[in-house]
């Protein structure tokens, strides 16, 4: 006979689960009772949110399912957030809440809430469990929806009665799926069209977000753009896909992407999107969109195909099989060179970054920081003027080299992300960047880290601002730098130390010559190799800005300077 | 006013996340009928949409788990059996290229 709670775990279990991040309290603790028994690990962290962003680390660095657990009520409205996140950047989450006695349920009783009605809109799928005997079958279906097709998150909510009571166990079972009313066969029907608008197209680029990675299509779509040869360039969950070094790439693209990336997407006569959702911040002002192409999307969800503009020709399928279609079918006939569209796209007046932005001191720290980086580290950021920084200057080439909160933008996200990341890669450098602001919003799982001593190397960039939001205040509100002051923040490195982490603080001064000094050069080198978490706090010029940058409104070739 | 017409099956939730698609982008609920259709169920919804939010509520209701089945036409009355209900089993093709057979690479099960 085993409880609800057993059977919770052995199905964990079956699902290839041995680590889990969680916060115990009042209905989840007949699943904490039987975690000993089990060969699941927990990793308790210091807030419900810093459970379900590190489940979240976990699974953008392994690709695997991450698993976050919670009490009901406060412990599960403590998790929304990173739902949301999962839901908005495709990342396989799994997320299980305990819930008052089924007798009590619908009676406003302690600590009860919907969790299931209130994530419904934010999850791919979810159950309240309501018998003993769905264990199994909600749990394998779970874990299906969470990491098939477009991955997601998932909630599953089990009243407290159910996890006490026990049962004879038959072992875990298996989810069969039903047919889905469309499916994408890869029959290369679609590359006869393909190839039509090609040949005929003048100037065409292609855009890689998240989706290329996800689906595991990375091998081929580097072939296939090696075989095109056309401009292209990455959103911000698109970077690593391609290689900078490609002679075509030109980075990131939208509202703080390169000028040659916004310029060649504004330019296009064909579009071919890999995998991304096209969202207000790669598109800027829809209307004005990529005004002259045409768009064929590649992408596994229809319901992110035309959100923002109608396409020409949807691709629907599993990328990591219509891009080897396509690649194969490609090779047959023959294309125009585009020899100089690519000149135009690719020149050097285009390509070259802003002299002004390069000196910045925050820029050039970032710069130091990444060319020091070993190989096969995990760059984390947070969210804010950081991320973009981070996100212009990191040139990782591996596709889960580069994490961050893109979809949902929630600050609180990089160091909870990184205890994830870490424990999924305990020998990789794991690189987690915030700000002032993001930083003090989770800045509890320092004790975290601490206890399981993860080398985790923290970097807070300090403008003593919520700095982005300040950016757009300068920018757009005429100066009126209502609440993002955070001149009284904490001393950061004291408070590493309380919580028994060496800290110490880089003055930006120290970038101000080029190249910097030997011996900053070598602090940071030991800052990024040393055994130990380590928190570096960098000094930021509270005016420092982040370009170039779209405005609100404007099409992406009506970019933003420095001191325009 | 347009009428859709969804068949899914009737687990946890998939009617919220059915009307959700609509409620969230702002549309009212005009009218819904839900009940029991052959061995799945079926929702008939009659919504003020443009052209645009058809399209992506189309797709949206696609994506959710538990549909199976996803038809619209431009009735204004009697919405439901008799209407002109699409029966393609694909996402509605884009205006714009029509002609195109973007469809090719779909095939249903």
């Amino acid at each position: 006979m085993l409880s609800g709670a057993q059977i919770v775990l052995w199905c964990l279990e079956a699902e290839g689960v041995d680590l889990v991040f969680g916060y115990p309290g009042g209905a989840i603790m007949p699943l904490y009772d039987a975690l000993d028994s089990s060969g699941v690990r927990h990793i308790l962290t210091r807030h419900e949110q810093g459970a379900v962003f590190s489940a979240e680390g976990y699974a953008r660095v392994t690709g695997k399912v991450g698993v976050a657990i919670a009490t009901s009520g406060p412990g599960a409205t403590n998790l929304v957030t990173g739902i949301a996140d999962a839901k908005m950047d495709s990342v396989p989450l799994v997320c299980i809440t305990g819930q008052v006695r089924s007798p009590l349920i619908g009676s406003d009783a302690f600590q009860e809430t919907d969790v299931f009605g209130m994530t419904l809109s934010l999850t791919k799928w979810s159950r309240m469990v309501r018998t003993l005997d769905e264990i199994q079958a909600v749990i394998a279906e779970g874990f299906h929806w969470a990491r098939s097709g477009r991955p997601g998150p998932v909630v599953i909510d089990i009243p407290t009665d159910i996890l006490k009571a026990k049962k004879k166990f038959s072992g875990p079972v298996e989810f069969r799926p039903h047919a889905t009313p469309w499916n994408a066969k890869a029959d290369g029907g679609f590359t006869d069209t393909i190839v039509a608008m090609l040949q005929q197209a003048k100037r065409p680029v292609a855009l890689v977000g998240a989706g290329a990675k996800l689906s595991g299509a990375i091998p081929h779509l580097r072939q296939l753009l090696d075989e095109l040869n056309i401009p292209t360039f990455a959103t911000l969950h698109g970077l690593g896909a391609v290689p900078p070094a490609s002679p075509y790439y030109l980075g990131m693209v939208g509202m703080h992407g390169t000028r040659a990336a916004n310029m060649a997407l504004h330019d296009t006569d064909l579009l071919l999107v890999f995998g991304a959702r096209l969202d207000d911040r790669v598109t800027g002002e829809p209307t004005r969109f990529a005004p002259h192409a045409k768009i064929v999307h590649f992408e596994i969800d229809p319901g992110q195909l035309d959100r923002v503009r109608p396409c020409d020709l949807p691709v629907i399928g599993n990328l990591a099989e219509t891009i080897p279609t396509f690649q194969r079918e490609l090779q047959r006939p023959s294309l125009p060179q585009w020899n100089e569209w690519r000149a135009v796209a690719c020149a050097r007046e285009r390509t070259q970054d802003d002299p002004r932005g390069l000196a910045q001191p925050t820029i050039r720290f970032l710069d130091e920081l990444f060319k020091r980086l070993p190989q096969n580290s995990v760059v984390i950021a947070d969210v804010g003027q950081h991320q973009m920084w981070a996100a212009q200057r990191c040139r990782s080439s591996s596709p889960r080299g580069f994490i961050t909160s893109g979809g949902l933008g929630a600050m609180g996200f990089a160091l909870p992300a990184a205890v994830g990341a870490q424990l999924a890669q305990p020998e990789s450098c794991v690189l987690c960047l915030s700000g002032d602001g993001g930083f003090q919003m989770n800045i509890q799982e320092l004790a975290t880290v601490h206890r399981l001593g993860l080398p985790i190397k923290m970097v807070i960039i300090d403008n003593k601002h919520l700095g982005m939001v300040r950016q757009w205040q300068q920018l757009f509100y005429q100066r009126n730098y209502a609440e993002t002051d955070l001149s009284d923040n904490p001393d950061f490195v004291e408070i590493a130390k309380a919580y028994k982490i060496h800290a110490w603080r880089l003055n930006e001064a120290a970038m101000l010559e080029q190249p910097v000094a030997a011996e900053t050069g070598e602090a940071i080198d030991s800052f990024l190799r040393s055994p130990q978490a380590e928190l570096l706090v960098f000094d930021c010029h509270p005016e420092a800005n982040v370009y170039p940058m779209v405005p609100a409104g404007a099409a992406l070739s009506e970019m933003m300077f420095a001191d325009e | 006013m347009q009428t859709f017409q969804i068949r899914y099956r009737n687990t946890q939730g998939t009617l919220m996340r059915i009307l959700n698609a609509a409620v969230r982008r702002g549309i009212e609920l005009q009218s819904v009928q839900a009940g029991i259709a052959d061995q799945d169920h079926r929702v008939t919804l009659l919504l003020q949409v443009t052209q645009k939010q058809a399209r992506q509520l189309y797709r949206e209701w696609y994506s959710v788990a538990d549909v199976t089945d996803v038809g619209y036409g431009a009735v204004q009355h009697g919405h439901g059996d008799d209407g002109n209900v699409w029966s393609s089993v694909h996402p509605p093709a884009p205006e714009a290229l029509t002609e195109l057979s973007a469809y090719t690479s779909l095939t249903p099960r």
